[in-house]
């Protein structure tokens, strides 16, 4: 049977895995199972059987369904193996030849409901009214957790999307924020900061109509052919910015690998950039101020696709740092918080284990508030620490920096 | 790498598919379905560790407990199928690759370390602890497990112990079998034994250094007590670069010969470094025939004094790099690109095969000359990276076994590097062990005496053959030659 598909995994792909074994302690599903089969060699390994003739059935899409995509491996290969590339190309060979409810359900919500505004906006008025009657409490076991996580919710929240905001000082260049599905409707905060922080920093920020969902959760789960349209569509609106800023790590990590799923993609990968990126240069250059007041502890949280895809870890220490406030670390190897995209509502369990071990981690550094800039990772760490009764804050860094910077305005302006 | 046939050929046996069948049901019944895996997808996967044999396991499980293990033997002797240990499966000379379709006993569950005895240095832990988090625990503790492979963010103690496992830093420190004290393992009958003790030196027998590096053909080890140390007070980590490799191991034998015992002393050919440099930018000169690296512990007051006669003897060597680290971020990054040298190799070719000899000290000039001949008569490329200090090379060919005839010029170039690190005075192995890689180069180090007696030990332990068959001492060793027949149910 093997592959049916383009983006199956390639044979150079596969063949640059030589098996040492490297990858096995930073896997965090190696790490609770000890299973060869939980582990990135072992996958891949399980990959090459299909590309010999093996079955593409029930076990391998399981063994390549308990995968978190936190892409950890990638970092400490030393052949330099492209593991996301090529687990993706194994969901989308397994989202071609399986079927069932479960399947369609999940390509509803990953490919069709995210990209649809309209969609997102009533999930978003049914959930904040959820939230307001306490009718939460009433959510399936599945989602439960995930509900609790959530910031609270505006009814109609304002998008920013078609807004422009003009830059101050000399101008840059025009940099476009991608709204993002939820990013837009549930984070409306880190969008603010974002674009104030933008515009300070001398950049005009636009969030072009004509957007859409970034396509990263659809590829995640094996939809090739609605992630391929979706990186169409934003390339088509984004191609007149000179830089394009995402707040959402997950989304940028997808965003900056376009290249993937469509010709040309790298013209938009090349221009994206995660505003942390954007904020810390800011500092470095001194266009953004760097705030001496103490505001405490913060504990830092590395969404898995900041650190392991994008490579990006100094940036939102320094914007902290500037923020006045004094980083801590949680977890020195980084192992993913479970959050993973949808893996939480499909694997629950597992998801369970990593995320209560995150958050005991972040209970241990004694900080009551907690950075993460990411959006999945933020919901699954508010979950986990409430569980604990740990009540701590949790928030993006560039959110803390601009209420920091806010405060420290008032303060000037009463003196 | 699938299209890779096999260097050795496994032994193909059979289980009758009823007796499989009835296996895996105790199995299942006594240790639960989370601990057995049987699908054909799972079998493939575990049929490899990181060398070039590949095997089909029968089944797969996962013990958490000795008396886990235990009732594995008891049920796959009473089936008469053999079992075979593995760990996280970085072995590369298919110690943990099965023969044929035995049961495959997979450690990594087994993962508790108990309570470090900070007063005598010691610590009992699992089989499936693995290497480096044995050390990160016992560090806050002033504490490290001083066996160090390369592989040590991976690889397991156990599987350590199995293959008396070495690394750089055991120049100084000696290798599994100077840091173990005592176990307690699981027979091919499926009792529990104890072996050894707190004490440095066993009573009787020294059984405890009979176990290690059995490569699981004794006994499956369920405990260990290991020895720590404390870090050195200090240490200076030298890097130095030389235009021939002969410079680099004339140094060698000049640091040794001025009684200078360095915690590590190992070097990299050319390639091998600008292949190193490429993942990890350890700053190392890729333009030079040879790069040394020399690590010197001890008394703060010691370590710089010793780290200058290394330069000075490096300089007369005509070293043309001298750099001491100058904190433990450099120290850590030169340490992290020596240790990739094995997984950044494959940014060349598909497929590579790291070779394991010995050579005395004072021939490693020869023995380097030798490597490259070979190389070159065969027409395989081969980087180099060996733990200079005590003569392990490790040659790393690298390929594609794709191209037709790859292969065989492989497999000769194997045997004339063995044979040449034999012929001048070396041995087989320096740490991957013997396992299937090796066996049937055991005459080549062993007369039929020597043979016969490795083969009766086996025999005295196992005596149905049911641990790790076809490993280490090849068929036919004992002198009667199955004198004795197998036993009824026994698929050996």
């Amino acid at each position: 049977m093997s592959w049916v598909t383009p983006h199956a995994p390639r044979p150079d792909e596969l063949s640059s895995c030589i098996q040492c074994g490297l990858c096995l302690p930073s896997c965090p599903t190696f790490r609770l199972t000890g299973l060869e089969t939980a582990s990135p060699r072992g996958r891949l390994t399980a990959m090459s059987a299909v590309a010999a003739g093996s079955p593409v059935d029930g076990r391998f899409e399981e063994i390549m369904g308990a995968c978190l995509q936190c892409r950890a491996c990638e970092v400490v290969c030393p052949s330099f193996v492209p593991f996301g590339r090529a687990m993706e190309g194994a969901r989308a060979e397994i989202a071609a030849q399986t079927s069932g409810i479960d399947r369609r359900l999940r390509r509803l919500v990953t490919a069709r409901l995210l990209r649809s505004r309209m969609a997102v906006r009533l999930g978003t008025l049914a959930a904040s009214i959820a939230q307001a009657t306490r009718l939460t409490r009433l959510a399936p076991p599945r989602i439960r957790g995930n509900v609790a996580g959530l910031r609270p919710l505006k009814g109609r929240p304002p998008s920013i999307v078609g807004r422009t905001r003009t830059a101050e000082g000399e101008k840059r260049g025009v940099a476009a924020l991608v709204a993002g599905c939820v990013m837009d409707a549930w984070f409306g905060d880190v969008h603010t900061a974002t674009v104030e922080l933008l515009a300070a920093a001398g950049w005009e920020v636009v969030s072009p109509r004509g957007q859409t969902c970034c396509g990263a959760l659809a590829a995640h789960d094996g939809w090739a052919d609605d992630t391929r349209k979706m990186a169409s569509v934003n390339m088509a609106a984004f191609r007149d910015v000179d830089l394009v800023v995402v707040n959402s790590a997950g989304c940028g990590a997808h965003m900056k690998e376009y290249d993937h799923w469509v010709d040309g993609g790298e013209q938009l990968a090349s221009r994206v950039a995660d505003v942390n990126e954007v904020v810390a240069e800011a500092i470095a250059d001194g266009r953004l101020p760097r705030l001496s007041t103490d505001g405490g502890l913060v504990a830092v949280q590395d969404p898995c696709h900041l650190r392991h895809v994008q490579r990006i870890t100094d940036q939102p220490r320094t914007i902290l740092a500037a923020a006045g406030l004094t980083a801590v670390e949680i977890d020195p190897n980084g192992l993913c918080c479970g959050a993973a995209g949808i893996y939480s509502l499909l694997k629950p369990e597992m998801s369970r284990r990593l995320g209560s071990s995150k958050a005991e981690q972040v209970e241990a550094t004694g900080a009551s508030l907690v950075a993460s800039a990411n959006p999945g990772c933020e919901i699954q760490l508010r979950t986990y620490l409430s569980q604990l009764g740990h009540e701590a804050r949790v928030a993006h860094p560039v959110e803390l920096y601009w209420e920091a910077l806010q405060r420290a305005e008032r303060r000037a302006a009463v003196r | 790498m699938l299209t890779l046939p096999p260097v050795v050929q496994p032994l193909t046996t059979t289980i009758p598919l009823a007796v499989k069948r009835s296996l895996e049901l105790e199995l299942r019944r006594r240790l639960g379905d989370e601990q057995v895996a049987s699908d054909p997808l799972d079998l493939y996967v575990f049929g490899k560790d990181s060398g070039l044999v590949r095997g089909e396991p029968g089944l797969v499980v996962f013990p958490r407990n000795t008396t886990e293990v235990a009732t594995i033997m008891r049920l796959a002797g009473r089936h008469g199928v053999p079992v075979v240990p593995r760990g996280s499966g970085t072995g590369l000379a298919g110690g943990a690759v099965t023969t044929g379709p035995h049961v495959l006993l997979v450690t990594t569950r087994m993962n508790r370390i108990g309570p470090v005895d900070v007063e005598n240095r010691c610590v009992w832990v699992q089989p499936g602890v693995i290497n480096l988090d044995l050390s990160i625990h016992t560090t806050p503790l002033g504490l490290h497990y001083a066996p160090d492979p390369s592989s040590q963010s991976v690889c397991t103690i156990g599987g350590n112990v199995a293959n008396n496992s070495g690394g750089p830093h055991c120049l100084a420190e000696g290798t599994t079998v100077n840091h173990v004290l005592a176990m307690e393992i699981v027979t091919s009958d499926g009792d529990v034994l104890s072996i050894g003790g707190p004490a440095p030196d066993p009573t009787g027998l020294d059984i405890r250094g009979l176990m290690v590096g059995s490569e699981g053909t004794l006994g499956i080890v369920t405990d260990v007590l290991v020895n720590l140390l404390p870090p050195p007070p200090a240490s200076r980590t030298i890097l130095l670069a030389f235009p021939e490799v002969q410079n680099a191991a004339a140094t060698v034998s000049g640091i040794i010969a001025n009684g200078l015992i360095p915690a590590a002393l190992e070097m990299m050919d050319q390639p091998m470094t600008i292949a190193v440099e490429r993942f990890a930018n350890a700053g190392f000169p890729t333009d030079s025939a040879a790069v040394l690296i020399a690590e010197v512990t001890g008394h703060p007051s010691a370590v710089d004094a010793e780290a200058e006669l290394v330069r000075r003897l490096a300089v007369s060597h005509r070293a043309t790099l001298t750099r001491i680290a100058s904190d433990e971020a450099e120290r850590k990054r030169i340490w992290l690109g020596r240790k990739s040298a094995f997984g950044a190799i494959a940014q060349m070719n598909p497929d590579y095969y790291l070779h394991d000899t010995v050579v005395p000290r004072t021939r490693l000039v020869e023995a380097i000359e030798q490597t490259y001949a070979i190389s070159k008569r065969h027409d395989i490329p081969m980087l180099n990276v060996f733990h200079a200090g005590d003569g392990n090379l490790h040659p790393l060919m690298s390929f594609d076994a794709s191209v037709p005839g790859v292969m065989e010029r492989v497999d000769a170039a194997g045997r004339d590097l063995i044979e040449m690190c034999v012929a001048i005075g070396g041995s087989l192995s320096g740490e991957h062990g013997i396992g299937m890689e090796k066996r049937d180069y055991m005459h080549l180090v062993f007369d039929e005496m020597g043979l016969d007696a490795q083969a009766r030990i086996r025999e005295a332990l196992d005596p149905d053959g049911r641990l790790n068959p076809g490993k280490i001492v090849p068929q036919g060793s004992r002198c009667f030659d199955f004198g004795r027949p197998p036993p009824v149910g026994a698929w050996v």
